[in-house]
């Protein structure tokens, strides 16, 4: 942009500069970025909330028809007007809980390992691609993985295919989730920390425990939120495991179960019978919502953790 | 900070609003959303629903539904119960596992609420329907007590059943029809015989993709219909291989007329380029969704869907049967098919839970749910021989 425009009349150069320097000037190139991120931003919001009004009214006739408190509470059976989910809700809260108590430790122990204790040699090397592939195995895999593992070798621990079965293939699917982003966060601690720990004299582990622990604990808790909402939406590993979606006669942990996932995806292909009020579509909505629900807050548990040690962090 | 968090807000707030006007928007006078309970008025809406409450002479333990697993609601449309004269079954507790045809499947659960409800919740069923080959293989190698089947056992697993010892007794229990079907607007085509539907749907018919292509072969093959086929797209849609509908399809339109081409066994399926699908509501929409159309469906959901689809009359060499309740029954209707349960005699005798559920099968409530499936009642003389089957077990 030309400065040196001749004066005309009677405006001095100096309040031309000024006039030049602190006008608007039109940045076209910037204005159209805004406008395409703007719009990114609206088709994203836009699918999201079609997607949450299809789901949302979609159960509306379900939850209408069987009432909120027996759509939770009943067991599933023949008919949507009269179907439950709570074998379901059941199935799916004991895998969540399964990955909390089994793939979280295990996956922050060996993260904790690889970063802090291992040599950098080339067999941790190959256990580190190794594991950062595992993580990209379909979850089907996984399925076969659980059904010849833990339903049949390890029939004596989890009883054949029960939530236990699941919880545990479901505890192995994330293991690798858990153990990346764990290890990701325990790296983006500052060596400087562990130099000063050790500058006074604590051991590994005193420095691991008091001092690089606490500062990657928000990072390992969004993985942990991660993996728990992908252990929850998985139904791929349960067909193989032999979920059932017809009737449960009872709901127990050593007995047979189902899960959330699992009667959306089979209630969504089913007929409903002659003279039912509402479909099998409907209740597979209303049991995607339960199960939007139930991943809310399992995440909104892990947020408030993360929140906890971050203000922890900076308070320090 | 402070303007992403206001920003933040903003973006809460609007999926918030877009939440809020989701669940306002439609206005669907079926979903009052005030009908927040169990409303006494929408229960009794199942076809022969008569309103009596659960059984009151049947169970011996008593009569409330309700036990910790089994929360079947009292006076569901389930709550099927004409009070029968004489035939009271008499109710073990204990476990039931089922599993097979995904067909049969609706037929089993609703015995099994029944069974839930009529035992206090005593007698817990468990059924499960990944199909009748996974069912019977399952049941051969004595992991479920009864296989629900949509067809009679085959060689291999009489042979697989007999290998581990398992004796059985088979059971008819309903009556399945399969209707081919197309779009209602479709009005060149009301009836096609066997060798029509091989012209179509069968192995030689791959990359057809107008009616009019398939015109030479039903020719060829001895098709009566050949001229009827109109100058339109062929789009087909129907269930996948893994669909007891689709081994009965082949096994009543493909199976004859491949063998008389000559073709090898293993050639003996659908063409391969049609859209399959195992979700029934999706074929249903494939077939709504074109105006010459073609598929195929189980009968029971054909009757559910009638106004989308136009079922096609089958010509077996005795004129043109329309697929419906008194043709499938009386068999005329060439593409109908038995459905069966089969029970593992030494878990029948050793677990009476087993028994009692089968008992309660096929005594008149149980064998209501035939109907309430949206299956077809076995005629009154079959019923006897199938009670008799049982009780001579």
């Amino acid at each position: 942009m030309a400065l040196a425009t001749p004066a005309t009349g009677a405006t001095s150069a100096a309040a031309v500069v000024r006039q030049q320097l602190t006008r608007r000037s039109t940045d076209v190139a910037g204005i159209v970025m805004l406008v395409t991120l703007l719009f990114t931003l609206l088709v994203t919001l836009a699918v999201l909330a079609t997607l949450l009004g299809q789901v949302v009214s979609g159960a509306r006739p379900a939850f209408a028809e069987v009432g909120v408190g027996d759509f939770l509470s009943r067991t599933i059976g023949s008919s949507p007007d009269t179907s439950g989910i709570f074998p379901g809700l059941y199935g799916s809260f004991f895998i969540g809980l399964g990955v909390i108590l089994v793939a979280v430790p295990l996956g922050i122990g060996a993260a904790v390992y690889l970063e802090e204790y291992a040599t950098n040699s080339w067999f941790n090397r190959f256990i580190q691609v190794n594991i950062r592939n595992l993580a990209g195995v379909p979850a089907v895999v996984y399925g076969v993985l659980g059904l010849l593992i833990f339903t049949e070798y390890l029939d004596v621990l989890t009883g054949g295919s029960t939530v236990i079965a699941a919880a545990l293939t479901m505890a192995v699917l994330v293991l690798p989730i858990v153990i990346i982003t764990s290890m990701e966060a325990i790296r983006a601690v500052p060596s400087g920390l562990r130099d000063a720990g050790y500058g006074v004299g604590a051991s590994r582990w005193e420095v691991t425990r008091d001092h690089v622990l606490p500062y990657a604990a928000p990072g390992i808790l969004t993985g942990t939120v991660l993996s728990i909402a992908r252990a929850l939406g998985e139904a791929a590993p349960l067909i193989i495991l032999g979920a059932i979606t017809g009737l449960l006669g009872d709901t127990s942990m050593r007995g047979a179960f189902t899960a959330l996932p699992m009667l959306i995806f089979a209630w969504s292909g089913r007929s409903a019978p002659p003279g039912s009020e509402t479909t099998w579509a409907n209740s597979a909505a209303a049991a995607g919502l339960t199960l939007l629900v139930l991943v809310l807050f399992f995440n909104a548990a892990a947020i408030v953790l993360r929140n906890r040690f971050e203000k922890k962090r900076t308070g320090t | 900070m402070n303007s992403t968090s206001s920003k933040r807000r903003l973006l809460i707030g609007a999926m918030a609003a877009s939440l809020v006007f989701a669940a306002c928007g439609d206005d669907d006078p079926a979903s009052d959303s005030t009908g927040g309970g169990e409303d006494p008025g929408t229960t009794a809406e199942g076809p022969g629903t008569t309103a009596a409450g659960p059984a009151t002479t049947a169970a011996g333990t008593g009569t409330t539904a309700g036990g910790p697993g089994t929360t079947m609601g009292p006076d569901t449309t389930t709550g099927e119960s004409t009070p029968t004269s004489g035939g009271a079954v008499e109710l073990a507790g204990g476990e039931v596992f089922v599993s097979g045809s995904s067909t049969v499947e609706p037929i089993s659960i609703r015995v099994g609420e029944l069974a839930g409800e009529m035992s206090g919740g005593d007698l817990k069923v468990t059924v499960e329907g990944p199909g009748t080959g996974d069912g019977f293989a399952k049941f051969c190698a004595g992991e479920t007590d009864i296989s629900d089947a949509s067809r009679p056992i085959d060689e291999e697993e009489i042979a697989a059943c007999e290998e581990s010892g398992i004796e059985y007794v088979e059971l008819e229990v309903a009556i399945d029809g399969l209707t081919v079907a197309t779009n209602p607007a479709n009005e060149a085509i009301t009836c096609l015989d066997i060798p029509g539907l091989y012209a179509l749907f069968g192995p030689e018919s791959e990359g057809f993709e107008n009616w009019s292509d398939a015109s030479e072969l039903a020719t060829e093959v001895g098709s009566a219909y050949a001229e009827d086929f109109p100058d339109a797209p062929l789009d087909i849609s129907g269930p996948g291989e893994e669909s007891g509908t689709y081994d009965t399809f082949v096994e009543f339109a493909i199976e004859g007329v491949a063998e008389e081409q000559g073709l090898p066994e293993e050639e003996w399926v659908t063409r391969a380029d049609y859209s399959a699908s195992a979700n029934d509501n999706l074929i249903v929409q494939g077939i709504e969704g074109s105006e010459s159309s073609l598929g195929w469906v189980g009968y029971a959901f054909y009757v559910n869907e009638q106004e989308a689809m136009k079922g096609i009359e089958i010509d077996a060499g005795e004129g043109c049967v329309a697929p419906t309740t008194e043709t499938i029954s009386d068999g005329t209707y060439p593409f109908s098919r038995s459905l069966y349960i089969y029970v593992n005699k030494a878990k029948a005798e050793e677990n009476p839970a087993v028994a009692s559920y089968v008992d309660l099968y096929l005594s008149e409530e149980g064998l209501a749910t035939v109907a309430e499936a949206g299956y077809v009642d076995l005629p009154a003389e079959r019923v006897t021989a199938t009670q008799e089957a049982w009780a001579g077990r």
